[in-house]
């Protein structure tokens, strides 16, 4: 016991030393990186032209406007339910076309599978591409492209969720490993049999899932797609906004809601029972 | 006395700049069991996913008839079967539907694509999963079956490719002894009957003088021993293990042994018999 008592405590002394100093140095680090945070946001709030006062001066017109908005105009519903249809349709066939496309890709952009590693750097930089281009942006190109019209709204939704589905099933497929590949492989089957045998089983699943929360996504994204011309609810939002009928613009608000909030619930169960 | 079934010449292989593994040769009869054993590193799984052609080897080849294994392509593969340590099923297909892609090197790729097989296939296979005994759970989900289960049906698998060589990567490593050692009886079994050559790299000297009929020893990426089995005796083992182990008879006293020595013996005679050489 003295013998440990001798050795211990001086080497916990000298542990506690190094720390000790040590710790001048982490404190001048904490404090730069605390500074630098600072400065990052004073330079946002400048860049981003914050200004509590106009918010202020502002908020009586909002409540004026909502006040105005009552009774809401329920006169136009069948057409808004025509629209806000069309939305969905649009968001199905856009994330549907993009889930299709994503499945090559996925493959094309796994490192572990893919049939041309040549491929595989060109394959991740086009998806982020794709995934960096907002669909509203390719919307905006598309309606210039092909003209007015959900069509335009459809390929704009497509494009950036086939970047978006294409990764996430890439990652996971890097993630899963090879194991049941390099089996299924090795009892003669060829390289796409294997996949579809042995991969899709375990990210079939997964496709379904994400492409269920893509379509979510994709119903939300593309209410704004009509106020570029690519069909919708989006169009008779901006309408209303631009005549300043509010009724209208409350009905087509709560509209979009109800369809969403219902769209959210039943993806949500389907999605549970895929797991 | 005719041509060896297997053949390894001058295996080679780096990974990342380090040799792991250096000249190793070997060749197999029809029908034989090799026991590939060796301290963690030596190089066993390298050696073995070589052999089946998974990886390939910087100089050197091996060979199956004559035939590059780095070589074959697509259908070709089915020859060799693989055994891997983590099963590599297809967690969420039945037993069945894994054991069917034993037949995938055998049936047009459509078959594959849609997961219908013939008639026979099914049957093939259902008579595999009935030989490894899990004919009851061929509709359960793989992931749902205990690990000794899963290596059971990876087995069926192997068994439905109907391939001239099973290549075994620590097959029980994954597996508690006792269920280990039932793999191993079942895997040396099936493929004595059905004429197959195992080669099965292996932690447990035990098992491979009770199951193979040959042992190499692999270290630090070179061959240091290739015994029959039945003199592979402790001598052999600390040579092979070194000073890893304190003693080899101790290590092995750990895990019980359920069969007689003499048996295994008997064993082993008996799979060193010619009689496999002329399969028909």
């Amino acid at each position: 016991m003295a013998a440990a008592d001798d050795t211990g405590p001086a080497q916990l002394q000298q542990a506690l030393a190094v720390r000790l100093r040590a710790s001048p140095r982490r404190r001048l680090i904490v404090a730069a990186w605390s500074a630098l945070a600072l400065a990052f946001f004073a330079l946002c709030w400048h860049l981003a032209q914050i200004d509590p006062a106009r918010l202020v001066e502002g908020l009586p017109k909002l409540g004026h406007w909502l006040a105005q908005a009552w009774p809401p105009d329920v006169a136009e519903l069948p057409l808004f339910g025509q629209r806000i249809a069309e939305t969905v349709a649009m968001a199905a066939i856009g994330t549907a076309a993009a889930t299709l496309l994503a499945l090559p890709m996925a493959v094309l952009a796994s490192r572990n599978i893919t049939p041309l590693p040549r491929l595989y750097y060109p394959a991740r930089w086009l998806l982020n591409a794709l995934r960096g281009i907002d669909s509203f942006v390719f919307a905006l190109l598309f309606v210039a492209a092909v003209g007015l019209g959900p069509f335009a709204g459809v390929l704009g939704i497509a494009l950036h969720t086939w970047g978006s589905a294409a990764k996430l099933l890439a990652d996971h497929i890097e993630n899963a490993g090879t194991g049941a590949l390099d089996a299924v492989r090795s009892t003669g089957a060829g390289r796409a049999t294997a996949i579809v045998y042995a991969l899709l089983p375990d990210i079939l699943p997964v496709l379904l899932s994400s492409t269920l929360f893509w379509w979510e996504f994709n119903v939300r994204a593309s209410t704004v797609l009509g106020v570029v011309g690519a069909g919708g609810i989006g169009l008779e939002l901006k309408n209303s906004l631009d005549l300043l009928d509010f009724p209208r613009l409350f009905t087509i608000i709560v509209l979009i809601l109800v369809v969403i909030t219902l769209l959210d619930q039943v993806s949500g169960w389907l999605r549970k029972r895929l797991t | 006395m005719s041509a060896p079934l297997f053949e390894v010449r001058g295996a080679r292989k780096l990974l990342g700049g380090r040799v792991v593994l250096d000249d190793v040769s070997f060749a197999l009869e029809r029908g034989v069991m090799l026991a590939v054993l060796g301290p963690s590193g030596a190089g066993k799984t390298t050696l073995l996913r070589c052999l089946a052609g998974l990886d390939r080897l910087d100089a050197g080849a091996a060979l199956l008839d004559g035939a590059d294994v780095a070589l074959l392509r697509g259908r070709q593969r089915r020859r060799i079967a693989v055994v891997f340590q983590q099963f590599n099923l297809i967690g969420r297909l039945n037993a069945l539907d894994n054991v069917l892609a034993g037949r995938l090197g055998h049936v047009p790729a459509w078959r594959g694509w849609l997961r219908c097989f013939s008639r026979t296939d099914v049957l093939l296979a259902l008579h595999c999963l009935q030989r490894v005994g899990l004919l009851e759970q061929a509709g359960q989900r793989t992931d749902t079956l205990s690990g000794g289960q899963q290596q059971r049906v990876a087995i069926a698998r192997a068994l439905a490719q109907q391939p001239d060589l099973i290549v075994a990567d620590e097959p029980v490593a994954s597996l508690d002894p006792r269920i280990g050692a039932g793999i191993l009886e079942l895997l040396a079994t099936l493929c004595r009957a059905d004429g197959v050559t195992l080669i099965c790299s292996l932690h447990q000297p035990q098992f491979a003088r009770r199951y193979a009929s040959r042992v190499l020893g692999l270290r630090d990426g070179r061959l240091v021993a290739d015994l029959p089995a039945h003199t592979f005796d402790d001598a052999a083992l600390l040579a092979l293990y070194g000073g890893a182990l304190a003693s080899p008879t101790e290590a092995e006293a750990s895990v019980p042994d359920p069969l007689d020595r003499a048996d295994s013996t008997a064993l082993t005679a008996l799979t060193t018999t010619p009689h496999h050489q002329q399969e028909a």
